[in-house]
């Protein structure tokens, strides 16, 4: 047989799946991850711990550039590459290019948010072996899914299976990979 | 127990009958059933129509040039400018909703900010279309495009014209991306839902694979807040200098500081008063009663009532401040405005934007739908006005009598009034069936933040 994506244990509240969570963490199990409707408080704690600031992070880059970007384009139309005298004002007339460089600097990082969410959460990816369980699209609706994956070095089915059985799973099924 | 805004508990955010999992089917089963309600119909098929109208138009207006229009000199600016600004405060009105009432946390967004962000996609392309119609040669637009060009020309980027330009096109981009980031949970669950291949396919690529796991919800919940963040100052700065367009002509009526938040005002009460109309109607033709509540329509008209107070505020200090100064040009245009040929233009704008509203302090007033929506529209119809009287009048009395003029759009003017409400209406029917009007994943924290009070 060959070695299977993972277990699942399918819940039906949040309070069920934190617990399960917390106890398999305590158990040392390190693959662990949990599919939710809606976002449930304080199970990040237990599956990915740890302060995230990639995406905060990116999208403070964004700003950056796109605030340089917006900036210096409206400098070499203005001041270089085709100089106007308006009422003897400076070339560099700065304070008319804000709100541009406003513009500009708004867009790069709302554009880095977008597309730094896909590339930190994968996606796209319209394939993946979690789908191959049939109770997992009610992970979508109304179902907390917990998912054990074989890559973990403490995988044991029996073990895990007894957990989820301890904190009231509705199913448990072996995903394929 | 009472709730926030001396509401009944007949009126809760979500109706007690609704689990996580009726929400969901029901939700998406209005964009999953294979025939559209017959009013979709009905709506859809004289949107198009008007769509034909708008199309008609164009090729004619592209065809001739804007001398088939009533615009001249003195009036160089028409109905096209008028309602360029009348549609992006009701599309900015669609972002102060989801934007700055998702930083306030405020409950009652979760259920209407898809209706409102939708609503926004819709009217930003009709905004979008105006300046470009009223360009006199329309395929030159490009040129406003800041980009080194083998002409050896650059827009002239100190001009208002041209910040509204890059704030317009920003705007759209930055509203679709925020659109998408809020919708994506939405997308998965109608692809799990979806019951035929092509559907499941549709909704399974449009949901790039979105699994729901805590590593996609936190990505998607940083973002999303920092987005919002992002937007509502973002709104705020696209009317403005829609303001400033105005503000930084010396033409009488337009040359005033108070602008930009004036014009801000006007999105806030527009665009909520655009949104409240599509909820009532929404609720009642896709029986979303459970989940569009009472407490939304309250909460809504509350937001009505207090753009329309800001609005009249500003009313006060546009006409205080010629009859403070000594300037008698400015007295001369005010008195055009309040008595002269357009009068009745300026009296319609201050009795549905400033008068009839103040109905919503009334709290039987904010439960009656049929009075609301009334109420609602005629304040969307006296932003019409406002933007009439702002862009037409001005014009017309000039420093100079022999600079004076009036205008009088013709038929094309009006049928592409009467077309682009179309393009608006199609835009949102088709939506409407293809995206989940009501934000699941958002109404579920607050089922799920209701069965924990409750046990």
């Amino acid at each position: 047989m060959t070695e299977p994506f993972g277990i699942i244990g399918v819940f039906e509240t949040p309070e069920a799946v934190k617990d399960a969570a917390a106890q398999l963490n305590r158990l040392g199990f390190r693959a662990v991850e949990a599919y939710t409707p809606y976002p449930v408080e304080g199970i990040g704690a237990l599956i990915h711990p740890g302060r995230k600031l990639f995406l905060p992070l990116l999208m403070f880059a964004g700003a950056i550039l796109g605030a340089c970007w917006g900036f210096f384009i409206q400098y070499w139309d203005e001041a270089i590459d085709y100089p106007l005298n308006v009422g003897g004002r400076p070339y560099n007339s700065w304070p008319a290019f804000v709100v541009g460089a406003f513009e500009f600097t708004v867009l790069v990082a709302v554009a880095a948010g977008l597309f730094g969410l896909l590339a930190a959460s994968r996606l796209p990816r319209l394939y993946h072996p979690i789908f191959n369980a049939a109770e997992f699209e009610r992970a979508s609706r109304d179902r907390f899914v917990l998912c054990v994956e074989a890559r973990d070095p403490s995988f044991e089915p029996t073990m895990i299976r007894r957990v989820f059985e301890r904190y009231g799973a509705e199913s448990i099924v072996e995903v394929p990979a | 127990m009472s709730l926030p805004g001396g509401l009944s508990l007949e009126d809760p955010i979500v109706k007690p009958g609704v689990s996580l999992r009726s929400l969901s089917v029901e939700v998406s089963d209005r964009v999953l059933r294979p025939k559209a309600p017959r009013w979709w119909w009905i709506g859809f098929g004289c949107s198009l129509t008007l769509v034909v109208t708008l199309l008609v138009a164009v090729a004619w207006l592209f065809v001739n040039g804007i001398g088939i229009w009533g615009v001249n000199i003195p009036v160089a600016w028409g109905l096209a400018i008028a309602e360029y600004v009348w549609w992006i405060a009701l599309a900015s009105g669609g972002t102060i909703i989801s934007a700055l009432f998702f930083l306030t946390r405020s409950p009652w967004r979760s259920a209407t900010n898809r209706i409102a962000e939708t609503m926004l996609l819709s009217a930003a392309a009709c905004a979008g279309l105006m300046p470009i119609l009223h360009l006199g040669r329309p395929g030159l637009f490009y040129w406003l495009f800041p980009y080194a060009n083998v002409m050896g020309v650059w827009p002239q980027v100190r001009s208002p014209l041209w910040w509204d330009f890059i704030c317009l096109l920003c705007y759209i981009l930055m509203s679709a991306m925020y659109y998408y980031a809020g919708l994506l949970p939405d997308l998965a669950t109608v692809r799990d839902l979806a019951p035929t291949r092509g559907k499941q396919i549709l909704y399974g690529v449009l949901a790039l694979g979105w699994r729901g796991s805590v590593r996609d919800w936190r990505n998607q919940q940083t973002v999303y807040a920092i987005m919002s963040a992002i937007m509502a100052p973002m709104v705020i700065s696209v009317h403005s200098v829609v303001g400033l367009d105005f503000a930084g002509g010396m033409t009488l009526g337009w040359h005033d500081t108070q602008f930009p938040p004036y014009f801000f005002f006007g999105a806030v009460i527009s665009g909520t008063a655009l949104v409240l109309m599509l909820t009532i109607a929404l609720r009642h033709g896709y029986h979303l009663e459970d989940v569009l509540t009472g407490y939304h329509i309250n909460a809504l008209a509350k937001i009505v009532l207090v753009g329309s107070i800001m609005l009249a505020y500003a009313y006060v200090w546009e006409d205080f401040g010629p009859l403070y100064g000594s300037d008698v040009a400015e007295k001369a245009q005010l008195s055009f405005r309040l008595f002269g040929f357009y009068a009745a233009s300026y009296w319609v704008k201050i009795v549905l934007n400033a008068v009839v509203p103040q109905l919503l302090w009334f709290p039987a007033v904010r439960r009656n739908e049929p009075l609301l929506f009334l109420i609602c529209g005629g304040i969307i119809v006296g932003m019409w006005y406002e933007r009439f009287v702002i862009v037409v009048p001005s014009l017309g009395r000039d420093y100079t009598p022999s600079y004076w003029g009036l205008y009088f759009p013709t038929a094309w003017e009006w049928a592409i009034l009467a077309g682009s409400i179309g393009l608006f209406l199609t835009l949102f029917f088709v939506l409407l069936r293809l995206v989940p009007i009501v934000s699941m994943s958002e109404v579920r924290e607050i089922i799920e933040k209701r069965s924990r009070n409750e046990g």
